[in-house]
């Protein structure tokens, strides 16, 4: 197949319809705008709908709406975006209505938001955090899959270097499992299989089929959180096995860090990497048994420090973890900042194993 | 192997669209590729870097390079931001009126190019940066010069497609004006190697 040049929101844009994404409303917000431009240059020449509403929370609401139609839909923006979109995720989380929210972040900021939970209730948000564009095609794909799968809410993670760097690719697609038919599915006739009157957040049904009522639905929802956490987890990592120094990053910041880290191993450092691929589920055991010769653990995040939680709950111990990221704009504060600089890290890095060993 | 590449200017040089007709050409030619700005304040007047990496193989390359190995400079404002990036004896293909004004110059492989006159000559002076781009193909075997041409006419706006062959001629009076290096790239028995 022939390699085509184009950016990350395009190349995004193209695996979301080639994965069935069918509606899409979003407001524009930089790094994210280019996601929405792309969506409605090409989504009306695949039977699909893009719409620029008049806000973030008009867009992801009406995202749920296509969605509870049986159509695949997403809603997008960057961080302060997603802060909108909360109450939304929370409904689809709680009534089961599969939508994937395109998170073009400023920055790394999002991680809280993205992984507890934003909203009311017990449930998580399945989050991909792609390190390039061409994980990020693979992510378009899955986003939906996993999506539709498990009928939760899915987000994917991506920042201003995914949006805008341009690569060749072939947009090559995922073979992915084929899924039961969407028997909930609104159809706008009042026939059809009545399931679709579950699709409620209080889980309550109707005089013949009362469902099983919030407590019961709110139950079975968690369970089922547990259950992806228990299978979906995914990560990457590489000469771990006598690292001394384990690094931690996600999304972009991972695919530098696994650079440094290659260099520095090349020049005889004992130094290995590790990269959350979903940021929840956080794959914590996988962590846990990379870490567990570890004389250090090091987290570099552009934030002041989030996903070093996680971190922290699956090592063996807890003081092993030190942050070497941090709060790093550029002057717009629209962009990510100097600290994402292989050469930055490395110091960083290095000042962590030579601070340690004095 | 990767070749990696810095086109440092000013906003209003056509340096974005020196590295876009690189990619798209090196694209034409199979190759894998990255093409990235380095973003912000990207205005007439003011700084303007471009960033391209080609490869017979799938890409290693970070979206911000730490370090490059070669470099088109098409003017001396601005240098510093990645004439400290070039890793010794890097290739400077630079416009020759301001050649003397790129510091640590004896660190590098110099080669010198009136790239404003040549285009003023094939009968466009703001064709300057596409000297440059056949220049830089010939130099280093990094994209075939037709792909180059291809390339240019593919992307430029059907506003500006009166342009189209005043560029042509200034990609191939570029690759005429220079000797192609010995040590020139050849993706080819790279991928080889690789396979």
């Amino acid at each position: 197949m022939t390699m085509r040049l184009m950016d990350g929101s395009e190349a995004i844009v193209e695996a979301a319809i080639q994965a069935g994404l069918r509606f899409y409303a979003g407001y524009p917000m930089s790094p994210a705008t280019e996601l929405l431009e792309y969506m409605a240059e090409k989504l009306p020449h695949h039977e699909g709908v893009c719409i620029n509403a008049a806000t973030e929370i008009e867009g992801v609401n009406m995202a749920l709406g296509a969605a509870a139609g049986g159509f695949r839909a997403a809603s997008g923006s960057c961080g302060q975006g997603l802060a909108l979109m909360q109450e939304a995720i929370a409904e689809a989380a709680l009534n089961e209505t599969p939508i994937v929210i395109f998170n073009m972040a400023r920055n790394q900021q999002d991680y809280f938001q993205a992984t507890r939970g934003g909203g009311w209730g017990d449930y998580r948000t399945i989050t991909l955090a792609p390190k390039d564009l061409h994980e990020a095609v693979e992510h378009a794909q899955l986003a939906f899959h996993l999506a539709d799968k498990y009928r939760v809410p899915v987000i994917f993670m991506g920042d201003n270097l995914l949006a805008r760097t341009q690569m060749g690719t072939t947009l090559p697609q995922l073979d992915l499992e084929p899924l039961p038919p969407k028997d909930w599915q609104l159809d706008g006739t009042s026939g059809g299989t009545g399931k679709s009157r579950q699709i409620w957040t209080f889980g309550c049904g109707k005089t013949n089929d009362p469902g099983p009522g919030p407590s019961k639905h709110w139950e079975r929802i968690a369970a089922k959180f547990d259950a992806i956490a228990e299978v979906e987890a995914r990560h990457e990592q590489g000469f771990v096995d006598d690292a001394e120094t384990l690094v931690i990053a996600f999304g972009s910041g991972g695919k530098f860090v696994e650079h440094v880290v290659r260099e520095m191993r090349a020049d005889g450092h004992k130094v290995g990497y590790f990269r959350p691929i979903t940021l929840w589920p956080f794959p914590g055991d996988a962590l846990e048994a990379a870490s567990q010769d570890c004389k250090r653990v090091l987290v570099f995040e552009l934030n002041a420090g989030q996903m070093i939680d996680d971190v922290k709950l699956n090592v063996r111990d807890r003081k092993l973890v030190k942050a070497i990221g941090g709060v790093s704009f550029d002057e717009s504060g629209l962009n990510l900042g100097p600290l994402m600089d292989a050469t930055v890290i490395r110091e960083r890095i290095a000042l962590a194993i030579n601070g340690a060993s004095q | 192997m990767e070749l990696d590449l810095f086109i440092s200017g000013i906003g209003g040089q056509g340096i974005q669209l020196v590295g876009k007709s690189l990619a798209l050409a090196a694209i034409r030619d199979g190759r894998h590729v990255m093409l990235a700005g380095e973003y912000g304040g990207h205005m007439r007047g003011g700084s303007s870097v471009g960033t391209v990496v080609i490869g017979a193989t799938p890409l290693k390359a970070l979206p911000i390079l730490p370090h490059a190995g070669s470099a088109i400079a098409m003017s001396h404002l601005f240098w510093e931001r990645v004439g400290s990036r070039l890793r010794p004896g890097s290739l400077v293909l630079a416009e020759e009126t301001i050649s003397a004004d790129l510091p640590d110059m004896d660190k590098h492989r110099l080669v010198k190019l009136p790239a404003t006159a040549i285009a003023t000559e094939q009968g466009s002076r703001m064709a300057a940066g596409m000297v440059m781009l056949g220049a830089y193909a010939a130099l280093t075997g990094a994209v075939k010069i037709d792909s180059a041409v291809a390339a240019m006419a593919e992307q430029i706006p059907s506003y500006r497609r009166q342009h189209i062959e005043a560029n042509e001629r200034a990609i191939r009076a570029g690759a005429a004006a220079v000797t192609p290096l010995a040590f020139a790239v050849d993706f080819d028995s790279a991928a080889k190697d690789v396979a």
